[in-house]
């Protein structure tokens, strides 16, 4: 995509909103959004003319002439033409739906990257995906199924009305008091349709939401013998969709009819007032039986766009509901970005300790947290953060690993300020345990390599072989290309594949979060020793709760309280 | 449930779609009278038009008066009325039946389900294979409610239309109806395109469903180790496949309709023309203007009726692939499962439990590999016995064996009889089992300690020590826990679901881990209620955690697939690994908060 070239950077805040995104796609399909005019002003235009031409030759007829051929090519002919401009629309309009989806996706994508770690750590994941995926679903509907056909059935309206105004006078001015009646009758119940849609869907949701949660506890529901109440609450669910489906059936039944019927009471009315005889209401409903058969066709045509008209305003009004959710997200405050990215590698001052904090004062929001904390870890050092729950040792990875700027003092790695190091080589400076394990979607290999390419397949084996997961993996019926499933390892051994996963690119300093919470104490001092054993340079800073788990040096931590 | 034992009772059988109809009789005759009215009566629209045209004709030509079109225009009125009407009574219970239809579907399926093994649910698929079923069900009502509206809608009303055009003029009728089965057979054509883009569609948009929850819900592991730029670009990738994928499919869904309509309006040139010399005296038959504009727009109406035709075949079609995949699945075997469950008379309690000379492997293991092997004690009602070991030892493993779940060697054998070999039911009743995994359920405090069931919540909650928090709750013990209970710490999940075990109480409780995020403090209180309640039962306490296991009546130390049994002194002074376990625990407890 274009859209994600500096030049977006440059421009001013806005134009990162879902606005700017659609006026700034709009003009980088110039030709496709030209299209996108001629087809819609083409088919509304081209959708007048039929009618007119059937009246003449029906007149023709009347009169008792002879029919030209051409006349009738032309009258068939506008209809195809209709047809095919109809057809352009649709497949310029879907187009370019699809890119105004794909530009918001892509921006939503790249805020996330900006969004500071304690906004991330706020954002639940499913809300994130109905961002993702249903709000800006709603955008593409905005163009597929909103605005321009919104446009395009308020000028069928206007021309069907025009022509009529010239053909029949009296008519115009029935419709004209009739299609605001007719369209608040619309809007009343399709807005009690959405509402009963709503209520089932969220009925739905429950229902279908009891399937996967009956799987998944199914171990519960065989020992406790609850099958039948199980049923009994399914059944409970569709129930209730079952109630607010009906009365969406309701609304939908008796639309239609309604509409009918009173199209057929304005075209009885016409008639009889043109059959009226009265010259005075003549001159306002007088017609030729041409003209009765054009305005019976006009009339027709003018009571569907109302009804669409409907449709669209509602796809309009939760286009912005989602478009106001993703500004929302896009508003969200982004992380500092730090004027410069080190490189620990090549801007490393030698000598330094590799961990290093100075002074070091952080607190969430009121509730200070760390004050005045200093220590440092030299190269190869083995070291345990030690202090109650509560104390911020979890916090000071966290500035560890650049996730928060400290307040005040400095938190370095080899010399560097953590949040300045570079993305890049983040993996091989550092490898984080954290408390459980977060499965990615891809096989043993891709848990270890995060899909990062660089890491060999042997560079793979090796991390795994360290941790003593080697044997286990290769036993399983693809190896390391298995696919994973939470069922695939135990907990022990999740555990042990995220030690593997932080070891894969051979950092310097690892990390290890309260790795015991899920160990025990001999599983735990086999792995710390077989990390110890291999690299010698490698500098291990670990948070234990227990004693026993602590290997090298202490360092205590004060809770501030 | 009225309504099911109803559909049980008579001779409904689920794998038969024409059960379904037939259940439905009173609700499908209903829509067959309205559905032959509306669609016969919409004959009278053109029909009047037509009769409204000539006859301001002749008013205009001074043959017809004033009243003459009144009773015209008044007839038109009524009739559509009667037919709009009928149309609002078929649709209201066409409607009708599709939801009935799906609502006993999803009951068959999931009353099968529900009864479905673990195994044959995560090792065979069957979960997927049901969980998918249930969708299909949508599908396949859905087509059938289409079906049924169709059989009058299309079917009734394009013969309908056909024979006016044939009265009316049989040549032109033939010449003009070439056209709408040239459509329908392009649509034909094009369906295979249709149905091959729409499942790559769906697929693509799978893919980047997947993409986006992964992104969510691991972006801390992703920043962390210096990812977000790779995966920014893996999704980027994803999201133009999904664009391509996109347009292609909705392209053919959007762009070809109008066209269809197109290619079926060619009748008209041949129509106006034809019609044209009908009106003038020199064509096949001799027309009024009226007959001209009725014929006309029977036509046009005709064409766009046909235009809907293919859809109609399009949702019979899903509709058949959908039931040909549920099909199997339909067996009502629910309720007389559960009637037998009910007369029978189960064992309930427990005096001596026996397990002799245990071992486990799972089935499909290479080498046919034990977990552990040669496990051999007693126990009696009233006992507690922890098991512990180190990480992946086979302590829940052996937790669950008692599940029956796969086939063990050895016995287990419960006052004499063994445990594999009594019916489900009977073992349900016997076993109770809580593993690592609290499996809650989205729904309050109290339905899930409950479960349906009536006890009182208070002293349960209690009992594990999750009252004051309960009570801070906003809605207390109503308060929705959140899907699988999410919205509850670790910590008090677990005293939910061990208070939903005690509710259930079984002669013999496997708790997995349960105290693992509780504090040493609240740890000791529960194990001392759960003591002082389990004068009948034995339970089984597995852990990592060893604070509580002095006061265990015998411990099960577990290693490398062999077990040491004893009391935790015997244990203490015999297995070396297992004290200083302990005591580095002991040891470090002080430093716990």
């Amino acid at each position: 995509m274009k859209l994600n070239t500096n030049e977006n950077k440059n421009e001013n805040k806005k134009s990162g909103y879902v606005g700017g995104i659609i006026l700034h796609t709009a003009a980088g399909y110039g030709f496709l959004s030209a299209g996108i005019v001629i087809a819609v002003v083409g088919a509304v235009v081209l959708a007048l003319l039929p009618p007119l031409i059937l009246g003449d030759i029906v007149d023709m007829l009347t009169t008792g002439k002879n029919l030209p051929l051409h006349m009738v090519i032309l009258y068939f002919a506008m209809l195809a033409l209709t047809g095919i401009m109809e057809s352009a629309r649709e497949r310029l309009l879907t187009v370019f739906g699809q890119k105004i989806t794909h530009a918001v996706r892509s921006r939503l994508m790249e805020k996330l990257i900006k969004l500071p770690a304690d906004e991330l750590n706020h954002q639940e994941p499913g809300n994130l995906v109905s961002r993702f995926v249903g709000d800006v679903d709603t955008v593409e509907n905005l163009f597929t199924s909103g605005i321009i056909s919104m446009f395009a059935d308020a000028c069928k309206i206007i021309s069907i009305l025009v022509v009529i105004w010239v053909k029949n006078m009296g008519l115009a001015m029935v419709l004209l008091l009739l299609l605001p009646v007719l369209f608040l009758f619309t809007r009343y119940v399709q807005k009690n349709m959405l509402a009963s849609q709503l209520e089932n869907r969220k009925a739905v949701g429950r229902a279908s939401g009891h399937v996967p949660e009956t799987l998944h506890n199914i171990r519960t529901i065989h020992c406790l013998m609850k099958e039948r109440y199980m049923e009994e609450k399914y059944d409970g669910y569709i129930g209730q969709s079952y109630r607010a489906m009906e009365k969406t059936n309701f609304y939908d039944a008796i639309y239609s009819p309604v509409i009918l019927i009173l199209n057929a009471v304005v075209v009885a009315v016409v008639m009889l007032l043109s059959a009226s005889g009265n010259t005075s209401v003549l001159t306002f409903f007088g017609m030729s039986a041409g003209t009765a058969v054009a305005v019976i066709n006009y009339i027709s045509e003018i009571f569907s766009p109302v009804e669409s008209l409907g449709m669209e305003i509602q796809t309009i009004q939760s286009a912005l509901a989602g478009i106001k959710r993703i500004n929302e997200f896009l508003a969200l405050p982004e992380k500092k970005e730090t004027e410069r990215a080190y490189s620990a590698g090549t801007d490393r001052k030698n000598n330094l300790p590799v961990v290093e904090l100075k002074d070091v004062t952080f607190g969430y929001d009121e509730h200070v947290v760390l004050d005045n904390v200093s220590f440092a870890v030299n190269k190869g050092e083995q070291a345990t953060l030690s202090g109650r729950t509560g104390a911020g040792k979890s916090t000071i990875f966290k500035l560890l690993l650049g996730l928060y700027e400290p307040q005040g003092g400095s938190v370095l790695i080899n010399g560097i300020p953590s949040v300045s190091i570079r993305n890049g080589e983040r993996r091989h400076l550092f490898g984080y345990v954290e408390q459980s394990f977060h499965m990615v979607p891809g096989t043993v290999k891709d848990q270890i390599t995060l899909f990062d390419e660089s890491i060999s397949d042997d560079e793979v084996r090796a991390a795994a072989a360290l941790t003593g997961l080697d044997e286990t993996i290769m036993k399983l019926e693809n190896g390391y290309d298995t696919m994973c499933t939470p069922e695939l390892f135990s907990q022990g051994q999740w555990q042990l594949l995220s030690i593997a996963r932080a070891a894969a690119a051979e950092p310097e300093l690892l990390l290890l979060d309260e790795i015991t919470a899920n160990l025990d104490a001999e599983t735990e001092k086999t792995v710390l020793q077989a990390l110890k054993r291999v690299s010698k340079d490698r500098t291990v800073l670990s948070i234990s709760h227990r004693t026993m788990a602590e290997t090298g040096r202490i360092i205590p931590i004060q809770s501030n309280k | 449930m009225k309504k099911k034992e109803n559909f049980n009772a008579g001779n409904f059988k689920a794998d038969r779609i024409g059960s379904y109809f037939k259940a439905e009789w009173g609700v499908l005759a209903a829509v067959t009278i309205s559905g032959l009215i509306y669609n016969l009566g919409l004959l009278a629209g053109p029909w009047f038009e037509g009769l409204m045209t000539g006859c301001l004709v002749d008013i205009l030509g001074g043959r017809k008066g004033f009243y003459d079109m009144l009773t015209l225009v008044l007839a038109y009125v009524i009739a559509t009325g009667i037919v709009q009407a009928s149309r609002y009574i078929k649709r209201f219970y066409v409607r009708r039946f599709a939801n009935n239809v799906n609502r006993r579907m999803k009951q068959v399926l999931y009353g099968s389900l529900v009864r479905k093994s673990r195994q044959e649910i995560n090792e065979e698929g069957v979960g997927n294979v049901m969980t998918k079923a249930i969708l299909d069900v949508d599908d396949c009502a859905e087509g059938m409610r289409k079906f049924t509206t169709e059989v009058f809608d299309t079917g009734v009303a394009l013969l309908a239309y056909m024979g006016m055009l044939l009265w009316y003029d049989w040549r032109l009728a033939i010449i003009s109806l070439l056209f709408p089965p040239v459509s329908y057979v392009a649509a034909e054509k094009m369906k295979v395109v249709v149905q091959r883009t729409g499942v790559a569609y769906k697929k693509q948009s799978g893919v980047l469903s997947d993409a986006t929850l992964d992104r969510a819900s691991n972006a801390i592991t992703y920043r962390v180790f210096g990812c977000e730029e790779e995966r920014r670009e893996d999704y980027e990738n994803k999201l133009s496949a999904y664009e391509k994928a996109a347009v292609k499919a909705n392209i053919w869904n959007t762009m070809m309709t109008p066209l269809y309509r197109v290619i079926s309006m060619v009748g008209v040139i041949f129509i106006i023309y034809f019609g044209g010399k009908n009106v003038l005296g020199d064509g096949w038959k001799l027309w009024d203007i009226a007959a001209f504009t009725t014929f006309l727009s029977c036509f046009t109406k005709l064409s766009v009726k046909s235009s809907k035709a293919a859809k109609l075949f399009n949702a019979v079609h899903k509709a058949q692939v959908s039931w040909k995949r549920i099909k199997p699945l339909m067996k009502s075997e629910s309720t007389e499962a559960d009637r037998e469950a009910d007369n029978g008379t189960r064992i309930n309690r427990v005096g001596e439990l026996e397990v002799d000379n245990l071992g486990f492997g799972y089935p499909n293991v290479p080498d046919n590999e034990k977990i552990f092997e040669g496990i051999s004690f007693k126990a009696e009602k009233g006992q507690i016995i922890g098991v512990t070991g180190p990480v992946a030892c086979g302590k829940s493993t052996l937790g669950k064996t008692f599940l029956c779940e796969y086939p063990y060697d050895g016995s287990i054998r419960v006052d004499g009889r063994e445990l594999a070999q009594l019916d489900a039911k009977d073992r349900a009743g016997l076993v109770g089992y809580l593993g690592h995994d609290t499996e809650l359920f989205a729904d309050t405090i109290r339905n899930n300690i409950l479960l349906g069931d009536n006890s009182d919540v208070d002293v349960l909650l209690r009992e594990v020590c999750f009252d004051g928090e309960v009570a801070d709750m906003e809605n207390g013990a109503d308060t929705m826990v959140g899907t699988g209970g999410v919205r509850l710490s670790g910590g008090q999940a677990q005293r939910l679901a061990l208070a939903r075990t005690i509710c259930h109480k079984k002669p013999i409780m496997v708790l997995d881990d349960p105290f693992s995020a509780l504090d040493k403090n609240t740890e000791k209180q529960v194990y001392d209620n759960l003591r002082s309640r389990s004068g009948e039962t034995i339970v089984f306490l597995i852990s990592h955690r060893l604070y509580m296991f002095p006061n265990m009546d015998k411990v099960i130390w577990l290693e490398k697939g062999r077990a040491e049994i004893g009391t935790h002194a015997e244990l203490m002074s015999r297995v070396p690994e297992y004290a200083r376990l302990y005591n580095d625990q002991k040891g470090g407890s002080a430093d716990e908060a």
